[in-house]
């Protein structure tokens, strides 16, 4: 009994670990890794009278090459596009192997064929080893650049090809190298039960893969092997439950989901997690950056008008308003590149509005801009402004064009680099800015018409009509 | 027609919240499971159950909004994949649990019988589904396109970080589709729920369609889904009259493959734009 469950583990192990290559490093919703399984399995089934234990050596060659055959067309689509190709694709097997009853055996599906193939210890010693050989290649595979580089595609995709990964290759790699080890599981798990019904193509076993990923982590080499276990051996210690174990596994892994996106091998592994090194550089220079009265005239237009504001080492000061009130013109004016016409910019008793901008960058403000230079990627630019060792940031728009999870890496690391420097900080979005700030002043036609935290800015009724377009 | 009540749930959630929900096809399980217990408990007509179903369905779609959805919005569009694929799977195992895995029929909306129009013989119910999906389509296009909450909840499918900034409450807007969605998923399994009979596992099979309609119809395309819904439903009924239920199944998901190779955006394109 307990041998039979190790081999199990091993098995789904397996599966899993072919479905973390292209879930879980690629972030493709696959739904045909389960009927990857089932083709596996009946390939098994099919050649064992002939080939005897060879036979399990067929099953990844097939579903390799089912995998490589489906791929071309699905792997060029979208995220939820895929999802739903691959589902269609996995129903078509599953209708397959209950309709083709000359070559599936249809709904009683194949058996007899168990006698040719390894049982009992040495099946689990089979499984375990390539288990564990599948394990290590996964995190050699993945330890180094090409690691990198999978989670660049993951994360920027676009900064990825900008960068000459060819997207399309990686996708088809994961995709068929998934469906090996899906097949091989398959083929396994044949050789285990001794029979093959169309329920080894069936959604169940698609969603037992998927959630032993997610509840073991989607990326860690040990994930999936953690993910296997929790699903076999669950509903063993649940047996009184009955049904209801499917149940609460479900919940379980929702609440994964929820609350521990990284999966089990991440709550335990999480201390490993490398640093960004951004923060690095050590920082020298003063303490206190202050604007008093700055006024710009463009023209007859009144571009700043008698602002007054300070940003203290240690905190990050949001810069918000409606476009044309005047942010990038206080950026520029700060950093010398629009000389303010009036009041004073120091940092201690510095004075820096006299300064050109050459110079200001040397007494510590770093600074970005809303346009990314060509051929960079978007963090090049706050490297840029680190690299100087400035004491003070000037962001302009770092967060455009980023998508959430890029905005939320972004705020983490604005936290990271506050500790010991200031920063001015100008976006758009709201909700990120009040996240990350620990103030908020609100410009208007270039003046100041709000500033205090993040919450009292944001209800000010001033603030609502100007920027939200609300009237008060 | 009570496909392309599916579907239309189906866009909705999908629009506000960006990501697939996987429990739609259970929800539709859940309002033809409730309409069974309903009707045992009170004993009321079918058109008097209709309108507590879709309330009971409304509040499952706020909630699977607060458990599954709302939190992620933050994270990639595949968390709440999982995320609904495990509560799909939750529902499923519940009803699985509390009534059986046996087939239960819900009760008929007006009556079984049929009626005799101009000479042709039609059954109550499948008439009943045309007349109150018609109503509900209608009723849902008037909705988007000519009030204000509909404006609302199109500009929070259009950009939520656009819709923020001007003002409007997204998550409250969220949980406002998915209440709605949720109360269309409820009808659509009402309706059914009499020919078709009610079984826990029927909800992939009815997420499976209603995502095929709304990919074939444009991703996010209110009409494009309608269109596509009514296209399966009428590609089911003369394709299985020709070749038998499984091989029409399998046609269809070919004809999706093929769909999907020559058009990767659907066969009316996309109206709303990337979602990567």
């Amino acid at each position: 009994m307990a041998e039979r469950l190790a081999t199990l583990v091993g098995i789904y192990a397996l599966l899993g670990l072919g479905y973390q290559i292209v879930f879980g490093q690629l972030r493709a919703l696959n739904l045909a890794q389960g009927a990857l399984f089932g083709v596996g399995a009946y390939a098994t089934a099919l050649t064992a009278p002939y080939l005897g234990p060879l036979a399990l050596l067929v099953a990844p060659f097939v579903a390799a090459a089912a995998a490589a055959l489906a791929a071309p067309p699905m792997l060029r689509l979208q995220s939820h596009y895929f999802a739903l190709a691959t589902l269609a694709f996995a129903s078509l097997i599953n209708l397959v192997a209950v309709n083709a009853e000359d070559l599936t055996g249809g709904a009683n599906g194949l058996v007899g064929f168990g006698m040719s193939l390894p049982r009992g210890t040495i099946l689990a010693v089979a499984v375990w080893l390539v288990v564990a050989a599948a394990v290590i290649a996964y995190s050699w595979v993945f330890a180094g650049a090409m690691g990198e580089k999978a989670r660049l595609l993951r994360d920027a995709p676009l900064v990825a090809a900008s960068v000459g990964i060819d997207a399309a290759l990686w996708r088809f790699l994961a995709f068929v190298a998934g469906g090996a080890c899906a097949g091989l599981a398959g083929g396994f798990s044949a050789a285990l039960t001794g029979v093959v019904s169309p329920e080894v193509t069936g959604f169940p076993v698609m969603l037992l893969c998927l959630t032993a990923v997610v509840v073991g982590g989607t990326r860690h080499p040990l994930g999936a092997v953690l993910g296997a276990a929790v699903a076999v051996l669950l509903p063993e210690l649940f047996r009184g439950l009955q049904g209801s174990w499917l149940l609460a596994y479900a919940a379980a892994t929702l609440a994964v989901v929820l609350w521990a996106p990284e999966g089990l091998a991440g709550l335990f592994m999480r201390r490993r997690a490398l640093p960004i090194p951004l923060a690095a550089t050590p920082v020298s220079g003063g303490r206190r950056l202050a604007l008093d009265h700055v006024s710009k005239r463009f023209g007859g237009v009144e571009a700043l008008s008698d602002v007054s504001l300070t940003v203290d080492r240690g905190e990050i000061v949001g810069l918000i308003g409606p476009n044309g009130s005047g942010k990038t013109t206080l950026l520029n004016a700060i950093g010398g590149l629009e000389p303010a016409d009036f009041g004073t910019i120091t940092i201690d008793s510095m004075h820096l509005e006299r300064l050109p901008a050459h110079a200001i960058a040397r007494h510590g403000i770093g600074r970005t801009f809303q346009t990314p230079i060509e051929g960079e990627t978007r963090g090049a630019g706050l490297a840029r402004a680190l690299a100087t060792g400035a004491a003070f940031l000037l962001l302009d728009e770092p967060a455009a064009g980023m998508t959430d999870r890029e905005r939320e890496l972004l705020a983490g690391q604005l936290r990271g680099l506050r500790r010991d420097r200031g920063i001015l900080l100008v976006d758009h979005d709201v909700e990120l800015l009040t996240r990350v700030c620990d103030r908020l002043v609100c410009l208007d036609g270039g003046k100041v018409i709000a500033t205090g935290s993040p919450l009292q800015v944001r209800a000010d009724p001033r603030v609502r009509a100007s920027f939200l377009g609300v009237p008060a | 027609m009570a496909y392309a009540l599916v579907a239309l749930g189906f866009v909705l959630a999908l629009n506000a919240s960006g990501a697939v929900n996987f429990a739609h096809g259970d929800l539709v399980v859940l309002g033809g499971a409730v309409a069974v217990l309903l009707a045992a408990w009170l004993g009321l007509p079918g058109f008097l159950l209709l309108p507590l179903v879709a309330l009971a369905l409304a509040g499952a779609g706020v909630l699977a909004a607060h458990v599954a959805i709302l939190p992620l919005a933050r994270r990639p569009p595949e968390a709440s994949f999982v995320a609904t694929i495990a509560l799909a799977a939750m529902i499923e195992q519940t009803l699985t649990v509390t009534m059986g895995a046996a087939p239960r029929t819900a009760p008929p909306f007006l009556g079984s019988g049929a009626v005799t129009i101009a000479g042709v013989p039609l059954g109550l119910q499948p008439l009943a589904i045309v007349i109150v999906g018609a109503i509900l389509v209608v009723a849902l296009w008037f909705l988007l396109e000519r009030t204000q909450v509909g404006r609302r909840m199109r500009a929070v499918a259009a950009d939520r970080h656009m819709a923020r900034a001007v003002g409007i409450p997204v998550r409250r807007y969220v949980t406002l589709s998915l209440a709605l969605s949720g109360a269309l998923a409820g009808i659509a399994g009402f309706l059914l729920g009499h020919q078709f009979l009610v079984t826990p596992t029927q909800g992939a099979g009815h997420m499976l369609k209603a995502y095929i309609a709304v990919a074939l119809g444009g991703w996010g395309s209110v009409p494009g889904a309608l269109i596509g819904a009514l296209a399966i439903g009428l590609f089911e009924t003369f394709v299985s009259a020709g070749i038998g239920d499984a091989w029409a199944s399998a046609a269809l998901y070919v004809a999706v493959l093929l769909v999907l190779t020559l058009r990767p955006r659907g066969l009316f394109g996309e109206p709303v734009g990337q979602r990567a």
